[in-house]
């Protein structure tokens, strides 16, 4: 700095920043060329390249793929449909006036909707120019007829449009609706989760059901065109240029699913439910834990669910007390009642607290402490395979008074598939509840209010009032009984086909687990079971088939415990008790089992069995009538517990033990019809 | 002193450079109305947001001229080491956006070190020149310090990365060390040294999407040109006059990416034509050559080479931004000088301005 003054080195600085100006001046100069030669001399072919030019990309939706049964018969396809929509800065009042009778649009309605048009017309001022043509759709789906109106009119209906698309279709209508699902407009927020999956807004989506689970199989892949016009609409050729990336890509088809479903059972399944305002009922083959049928009431139709619903309809949908949209099967959870006795007999045999010949004296109550637990009736003496029969709680309160019989409970029902998901993975399964006593302390340790654990949860439990469980469950768990002890993993998808017929996935049936009880034991309830329907005492007798068919099976009557929130009083429609029948069918060689609830119906027997013996009686009848030969069981020889002297316990030990299936040939053979028996005849006939 | 400070004052007034100030508004300006049409109806917020980055960028303006430029230049070397260390702390604590950690994230204002930095490199190669002066013109030997100066930075924005602020250091540099009587054997060298290093740096030292952009240039029909092809549409329809403000279609509806910070250059010349284009270059050739002039005029070394690296920074920028727009260089992330939209260039570009302003100012203050 401090020669400043006489820097000998700025005249050569001065100089060369002479030169690096006349650079800069040349580069310039340059540049200005480049800009004359893109500018002036191919301006003009520039200007004719993008002048107005517009990217119009021509969305080609995939077809769905089909949800067939495994029949091959079609549930859900897609079929062609026609959307009327008006322009509105373009309707007129005549063309309107025209459309309104063609779709037979009542007063309030056509009102309504010229109010639609003005307001949007208005509006349309105001949005920027892309946005103003936007159309208003009128209604979706017209008829044939109106289609027809509308097409011939053509040109005469300015600001009218038709346009042809492809609907969602469900031919069986509100039939298996839980299983199928609906389809519904894509949501804002999903659009958004799902970027990566190439929705558009106004997709559809599937919503519940095989529709939503296999929604990534079904969908397919949307294809586009894209074509750039000028302002008067004609295609420009070079494309190229004006377009990033692809500019066509092909709809790839969806794939078309097939499901275990019969539709024919699951018709029989419907018919038989009609009564019941609001239930479930799941039919599983007992050898691979398909499901053949699966009801939840009430239904809905999904092609009334699909596309834009009118709010009347949702309104009425949401508001229903039965709930139509929640699928009874999987995703509600009940009190098994006296169906869970199984399990309780058989964690009792397994763990060899009782033998079947013990019997104890029902006097139509059990006391524990000062508190008093109702049975049914009197039922007198009752050994194991009366107390099943006649569904005799005090026996198995005796049992559940038995240390630690709240947690063996829990242990056979895990085993036996309760308290966790049966794995079919739709519809938001349920696990259900099962409670331990380490559970009720538990909640005695975060709540000093609450009781902890009694003697009194054991008692409830052993009688199915403790542990919450599905209906599915339910099916899978006699299936179990009656296959000799396969847990199967319930199945509904049976394979997934490429749109030409390609097998995509097959789903093998897979087994869960094998029940860690021994085939004896199963023997001896598939024995009282069998009682239940065909002993004139069972509590299924009424119920029982009029033909040589032989169904097993356990009724129950659930105690709906839970009062009204905020102590509401309850309806006296809700203060009815669920009724439960579960079972399998035809005894000798079981081929489907199944479980049918009925919400507030009442008595098991009166009410879920016959539900449960249509079924049956129409699968054997009209579906699978080859699986209906089976040996039968018959009625076991007289037991102890029947014969109320104690003294006959010791003289009869080996009559006690019931024999396992299957029965003798000669028994087989005699085609002895339940129907109408005088009590005496039928058992002195099965008695050798 | 109260008369001594007046007599200041009028001074400043008299010395007070108004073309250097009037050229940068008319350039500041032309870039608002620019910005306007890019944006339309999208984000008017950033629109007021440029309007509060140009008051912050005329305060700096304005600061930077205030004070004596030899006082700077005392602290060019510290002002240029607290560059450095903003450049690693952003590696180490930056908002990664696009793949590149850049930008601080300072609530509402991005702040970009390595734009900054420009700024700091050539005050501190101007304290160096100032310092070591060297009659016989500049060899190798006089290189070790100032390519220290430059490697340090270019090696840290190169690993952000942003191959074109380091290549834009690079350019500034060169063109400052060639004022500075670089000996042309030594550029001959150190050009050949470039030639032989380019084939493994275009190897192993670039990115995937770099090379891209290189190969675009080379190849317009590719889908990777597709960028320069729309800006090359835009620029290309504006014609002889233009299509008037707000008027240009083409760009915003085929949403070119870094529209308003690389690409404005093709917005102005859809809507203002090739005369439009003649302007903006006038403008910047106007600022360019009286920076060099101001340069010429300066008392001492320093204020000389401070004003060459901003003319040669100005001049860097436009060309290689223009060239990119017009298809002759690759894409890279080199903004235009008071028309981009951005708070870090702009306030960069004003600060250097600045710079120059001192050194007008006190021109004659000897």
């Amino acid at each position: 700095m401090e020669i400043t003054g006489q820097d000998a080195e700025l005249p050569e600085i001065r100089r060369r920043a002479r030169v690096f100006a006349l650079f800069a001046v040349f580069v310039f100069v340059i540049i200005a060329c480049r800009l004359f030669y893109l500018q002036v001399i191919e301006g003009d072919a520039f200007y004719k390249l993008t002048s107005d030019s517009i990217i119009r990309t021509i969305v080609k939706p995939a077809v769905r793929g089909e949800i067939r049964d495994r029949k091959n018969r079609v549930l859900a396809r897609m079929r062609p449909a026609a959307n009327v929509s008006v322009l509105p800065r373009e309707v007129t009042p005549e063309s309107f006036d025209k459309l309104r009778t063609a779709l037979a649009l009542g007063p309030e309605d056509a009102a309504d909707l010229w109010d639609r048009i003005q307001t949007d017309r208005t509006a349309a001022h105001d949005s920027p120019p892309r946005d103003r043509d936007h159309p208003l759709v009128v209604q979706e789906d017209i008829s044939r007829a109106a289609q027809a109106v509308l097409e011939e009119a053509g040109q005469d209906l300015p600001g009218v449009k038709l346009e042809h698309t492809i609907r969602r279709d469900y031919p069986y209508g509100p039939i298996a609706s839980h299983v199928l699902g609906y389809m519904n407009e894509i949501s804002a927020d999903e659009l958004r989760a799902k970027k990566q999956e190439s929705y558009r807004p106004g997709d559809l989506v599937g919503r519940v059901g095989i529709e939503r689970q296999l929604e990534g199989y079904l969908r397919g892949r949307t294809g586009f065109q894209k074509v750039v016009v000028d302002r008067r609409g004609v295609p420009k050729t070079n494309i190229r240029d004006l377009v990033e990336g692809a500019i066509k890509q092909d709809p790839i088809p969806g794939n078309n699913v097939f499901l275990t479903l019969d539709m024919d059972l699951q018709k029989i399944a419907e018919r038989a439910m009609r009564n019941a305002n609001a239930g479930a009922t799941v039919v599983v083959d007992v050898d691979t834990g398909r499901i053949l049928a699966a009801v939840s009431k009430p239904d809905f139709d999904p092609n009334e669910m699909s596309g834009h619903l009118s709010s009347e309809a949702q309104a009425r949908i949401l508001a229903d007390r039965f709930h139509p949209l929640k699928d009874k099967v999987l995703s509600e959870t009940y009190f098994p009642g006296s169906t869970f006795k199984v399990v309780t007999a058989l964690s009792a045999l397994e763990d060899k607290l009782i033998s079947p010949e013990e019997h104890t004296k029902c006097h139509g109550f059990f006391e524990i402490g000062r508190r008093r637990f109702k049975c049914t009736k009197t039922h007198g003496v009752v050994a194991l395979y009366d107390a099943i029969v006649q569904s005799c709680n005090v026996y198995f309160y005796e049992l559940g008074a038995r240390p630690g019989m709240l947690d063996r409970l829990a242990r056979f029902g895990t085993d036996m598939g309760l308290g966790a998901p049966s794995g079919l993975g739709m519809n938001g399964e349920e696990a259900g509840f099962i409670a331990t006593e380490e559970w009720y302390r538990e909640q005695k340790r975060l709540n000093p209010k609450n009781e902890g654990f009694q003697v009194g949860h054991a008692l409830n439990a052993a009688i199915g009032q403790e542990t919450r469980v599905t209906v599915l469950q339910m099916a899978m768990l006699y299936a179990a009984i009656a296959n000799g002890g396969k847990l199967w993993l319930p199945q509904i998808v049976e394979r997934i086909e490429s749109p030409t017929g390609q097998v995509l996935e097959e789903f093998p049936p897979r087994v869960r687990r094998e029940l860690s009880v021994s085939p004896e034991n199963l023997a001896i309830v598939r024995q009282a079971l069998v009682g239940v329907v065909n002993e004139p005492k069972g509590t299924a007798y009424k119920a029982r088939p009029d033909d040589d068919l032989e169904v097993s099976g356990k009724t129950g009557t659930a105690q709906v415990r839970h009062m009204g929130k905020r102590g509401e009083p309850l309806s006296s429609y809700e203060q009815n008790d669920h009724a439960w029948f579960a079972g399998f069918a035809p005894s000798g060689h079981p081929r489907i089992a199944f479980a049918v609830l009925v919400e507030h119906g009442g008595h098991g027997g009166d009410v879920a069995a016959p539900v449960a013996m249509e079924i049956t009686h129409g699968y054997f009848e009209s579906v699978a009538p080859a699986d209906r030969a089976a040996p039968h069981l018959g009625l076991p020889r007289r037991r102890p517990g029947r014969i109320v002297s104690s003294a006959m316990d010791d003289s009869l030990p080996g009559a006690a033990v019931p024999a396992p299936a299957p029965a003798e040939p000669a028994v087989a053979a005699a085609p002895v019809a339940p129907p109408a028996p005088a009590d005496e005849p039928a058992e002195e006939a099965r008695t050798p | 002193m109260m008369s001594s400070r007046a007599i200041a004052w009028r001074k400043l007034r008299f010395r007070f450079d108004w073309t250097l100030t009037l050229a940068m508004l008319a350039m500041v300006a032309l870039g608002l109305v620019n910005l306007w049409s890019a944006l339309q109806d999208r984000g008017p917020q950033l629109f007021s947001k440029q309007i509060s980055l140009l008051a912050v960028g005329l305060g700096m303006f304005l600061v930077v001229a205030a004070f004596d430029y030899r006082a700077i230049s005392r602290i060019g070397y510290l002002l240029y080491g607290a560059g450095a260390a903003l450049l690693i702390a952003v590696l180490l604590f930056g908002r990664v956006v696009g793949g590149a950690r850049r930008w601080f994230d300072l609530g509402p204002v991005h702040l970009q070190p390595s734009e900054l930095m420009k700024v700091l490199i050539i005050v501190a190669l101007g304290k160096y020149l100032n310092d070591s002066p060297a009659l016989e013109g500049r060899t190798f030997k006089h290189m070790a310090l100032p390519v220290g100066i430059v490697t340090l930075p270019v090696l840290l924005i190169a690993r952000q990365p942003d191959l074109g602020t380091a290549f834009m250091i690079f350019l500034i540099f060169i063109t400052v060390m060639l004022t500075a009587r670089l000996k042309l054997k030594t550029l001959a060298a150190i050009m050949g040294m470039a030639l032989i290093s380019a084939s493994p740096i275009w190897r192993y030292g670039l990115h995937e999407y770099q090379r891209k952009r290189v190969e675009a240039l080379l190849n317009p029909d590719s889908a990777e040109a597709w960028q320069s092809r729309q800006a090359l549409n835009a620029i290309g329809s504006g014609r002889f006059l233009g299509k008037g403000f707000l008027q240009a279609t083409q760009i915003r509806i085929r949403r070119l990416p870094a529209l308003w910070t690389d690409f404005p250059f093709a917005v102005w010349a859809e809507e203002w034509g090739f005369v439009g284009c003649l302007i903006v270059l006038a403008g910047y050739l106007v600022l360019i050559l009286w920076t060099l002039k101001i340069a010429s005029e300066a008392r001492d070394r320093f204020g000389a080479t401070v004003c060459v690296g901003v003319a040669a920074m100005l001049f860097w920028h436009v060309a290689v931004n223009v060239g990119m727009v017009t298809g002759v260089l690759p894409v890279v992330g080199v903004t235009l000088p008071l028309i981009s939209y951005g708070g870090s260039s702009l306030l960069t570009i004003m600060a250097a301005l600045g710079l120059v302003m001192n050194v007008s100012i006190r021109r004659f203050a000897y």
